[in-house]
């Protein structure tokens, strides 16, 4: 579904390394490029070499895009920070697996600190994407290409084991013709008949280096104005939402339609921009709302943007399964229920 | 007297009877892999510490909460069975100076499939032969990757068909000569570096332990039949691993002091459709470019049997040049 979705959004460079649970992927692009007359496949011989292909295939002014589960995007840090700084497009897919260390292949949100706190070294953020179906998939790699372009930033797709593995039917977007994106002013080509441009990420200059940090800083502004986005379900008149994003949001929404048919008010918030975080809509339910109830497959790690985005108005429980364990929508159900009654929201 | 009665007899002269790599773990049937690392830790016996990087091998015998394995074990990530080995030698090393642990040869062995050793792991791999660390590397080569699925690696042989590499109208499956590992680890100057097949099992355990006697680094580079990967019957491991060795694909040497010497002999090289007709992986392969493989395989061989005729042991050089005198 991605790899459909990509080259329809235009990516006509694609960089892989083999890992569990997103192999089809690679193997998905390995067929399909070849069918294109200018698209590419490389199989990196590392999962390192793989992200730096994507740099220099950015800088030649490609849509570029590489993907990877957990561990080895471990390995992709470095090559994320200098997109970065070097503020090149790349769209990059994560597949989480169960971790720390190399884990296993079930899928788990455990990258969800690696991926919204940047992962990589500096002073920088990466867009991401929590997509939470197959349609999804698709759309938000259009979206992901989109927003890399026009923000010059790497953007992340936060995916996992479930939504490497599943199948749905799912309608593409029309392909994109690629010769009628923007033309870009800075790619490197050949400096033939013009000055060379430079493009780089180290400056030894302190005041340079400041400068570049404040412009990343006012392009992040920017982008937390601009993108942040979440879904509401059943959220209007309800005394209790569920913050779920990704698989979690998907099992959550079946645990909301379980309590709302026992008469439960009961709705789920879920962020599809895990960074920026949308703040706002969160803030905006907590008017209303005075329990949250955090389900994450880790052990709580958005739990901080959520009381960073309520700012204490509201209670933040949590409930969570790390480690690839898939919790059924009964059990967040029968979590919802009870903390439904410990709380007397019935009264209100 | 039966054959178990024969075997008791003969066989522990030759191959140590007891498993370190014992049974019901999880490889597939007929996996070439699997016995040569069976074989390897025969050779090595107890007194080994092995860092296994992430592969088939790390999977099928350490399932949790189970495991295989009898002898001190690690498994580290793909990129770095080397690095960690060279991690276990050195702290072996500091801890026997300083008197903390018994002061007797324990040898780390080092232990990757194709990937990690030819592509993700070369960089380690180089690392710790360079700086001469006291141990083993085995690299056991079944052509791809096939824990995640049958990709393409540096080690998957011109024309095979997989995931990554597909053979269809357009393509004719893997682009790309396989990489001679071998031949970089001789240009580090690494003491003894050798080719085996679990095929051969008395080859590669002598193998083994020459290198276990080596003091420095030492690489063996075992080729490992994968019928899964290669869509050949698996009661056809042992054969393919014969055939590979007499078609001249994949010669069995070894290179002590620099000094060539093939321990298989092959007196008439057979020719490569013998070795891949049985493989689902070459079956797209029209004759033309199997021609094309074909003389590949001979320049290849003569370019090994030059080597093997003209280079002499490094120690020899020193005291022909008189550098010892």
């Amino acid at each position: 579904m991605i790899g459909e979705a990509a080259i329809r959004a235009g990516c006509r460079f694609y960089a892989g390394y083999p890992i569990t649970p997103q192999n089809e992927l690679t193997e998905y692009m390995a067929r399909s490029m070849d069918n294109i007359e200018d698209g590419t496949f490389v199989q990196a011989e590392s999962e390192i070499a793989a992200i730096n292909m994507v740099i220099g295939a950015s800088m030649a002014g490609a849509r570029a895009m590489t993907s990877s589960s957990s561990p080895g995007i471990s390995l992709k840090q470095e090559g994320i920070s200098f997109l970065a700084a070097q503020e090149l497009p790349a769209v990059i897919v994560n597949t989480m697996r169960g971790g720390p260390g190399l884990g296993n292949i079930a899928p788990s949100q455990g990258d969800y600190f690696q991926a919204t706190r940047g992962g990589g070294h500096g002073d920088y953020r990466t867009i991401v994407l929590a997509p939470d179906s197959g349609q999804e998939l698709a759309d938000l790699t259009r979206t992901a290409f989109e927003y890399a372009d026009k923000y010059r930033s790497p953007v992340l797709m936060l995916a996992d084991g479930m939504m490497g593995q599943m199948m749905e039917p799912v309608v593409f977007p029309e392909p994109i013709d690629v010769s009628l994106l923007p033309h870009k002013p800075w790619t490197l080509g050949g400096a033939e008949g013009r000055p060379s441009r430079i493009i780089l990420s180290l400056l030894l200059n302190p005041a340079k280096q400041e400068e570049l940090n404040w412009k990343l800083e006012r392009k992040y502004e920017t982008i937390t104005r601009e993108i942040p986005k979440a879904e509401k379900y059943m959220t209007d008149d309800a005394h209790l939402a569920v913050i779920a994003y990704g698989t979690a949001a998907r099992i959550a929404k079946g645990a909301v339609k379980r309590v709302r048919e026992m008469g439960l008010k009961v709705g789920l918030f879920r962020p599809i921009t895990l960074w920026p975080y949308p703040k706002n809509d969160l803030r905006d339910l907590s008017r209303h709302i005075r329990d949250f109830l955090v389900f994450e497959m880790n052990t709580g790690q958005m739990v901080e943007d959520v009381k960073l985005s309520l700012e204490g108005k509201s209670n933040v429980h949590f409930y969570g399964r790390p480690g690839g364990t898939i919790s059924t929508p009964d059990e967040i159900a029968k979590m919802i229920n009870t903390l439904y009654h410990r709380q007397n929201l019935e009264e209100e | 007297m039966n054959i178990i009665e024969n075997f008791d007899l003969y066989a522990p002269r030759l191959v140590d009877k007891k498993e370190y790599l014992c049974s019901g773990h999880r490889a597939c049937q007929g996996c070439g892999e699997v016995l040569g690392l069976r074989l390897m830790c025969k050779a090595l016996g107890p007194d080994v510490v092995i860092a296994n990087a992430t592969g088939c091998m790390e999977i099928i015998s350490s399932m949790y909460p189970s495991t295989a394995w009898e002898v001190p074990w690690i498994h580290v990530a793909f990129e770095n069975a080397a690095a960690v080995g060279s991690g276990v030698e050195a702290g072996l090393k500091a801890l026997r100076r300083k008197g903390k642990i018994a002061d007797r040869d324990v040898k780390v062995v080092g232990v990757a499939g194709d990937g990690g050793t030819m592509d993700i792991g070369l960089q380690a791999l180089s690392g710790a032969m360079e700086r001469g660390h006291d141990m083993l590397f085995v690299c056991l080569d079944n052509e791809a990757y096939m824990n995640t699925g049958i990709q393409r690696s540096s080690g998957t042989p011109m024309g095979a068909s997989t995931t990554t590499s597909p053979a269809g109208k357009v393509s004719s499956g893997q682009k790309t000569w396989k990489k001679n590992v071998p031949e970089i680890m001789v240009a580090h100057g690494v003491s003894y570096v050798a080719t085996a097949c679990p095929s051969y099992p008395l080859d590669f355990i002598n193998k083994v332990k020459k290198a276990m006697k080596v003091k420095g680094p030492s690489y063996i580079h075992c080729f490992t039949v994968c019928p899964t990967g290669w869509r050949s019957p698996s009661e056809m491991t042992i054969k393919l691993g014969r055939l590979v060795v007499e078609t001249g694909i994949f010669p069995l040497y070894e290179v002590e002091d620099g000094k060539y010497r093939m321990t298989v002999e092959v007196d008439q090289l057979r020719p490569i459709e013998d070795y891949m007709k049985p493989q689902g992986r070459y079956r797209h392969l029209t004759p033309d470019q199997i021609e094309i493989i074909q003389d590949r395989v001979y320049q290849e061989y003569n370019k090994l049997q030059d080597k093997i005729n003209g280079l002499h042991a490094w120690s020899d050089l020193q005291y022909e040049w008189g550098l010892f005198d």
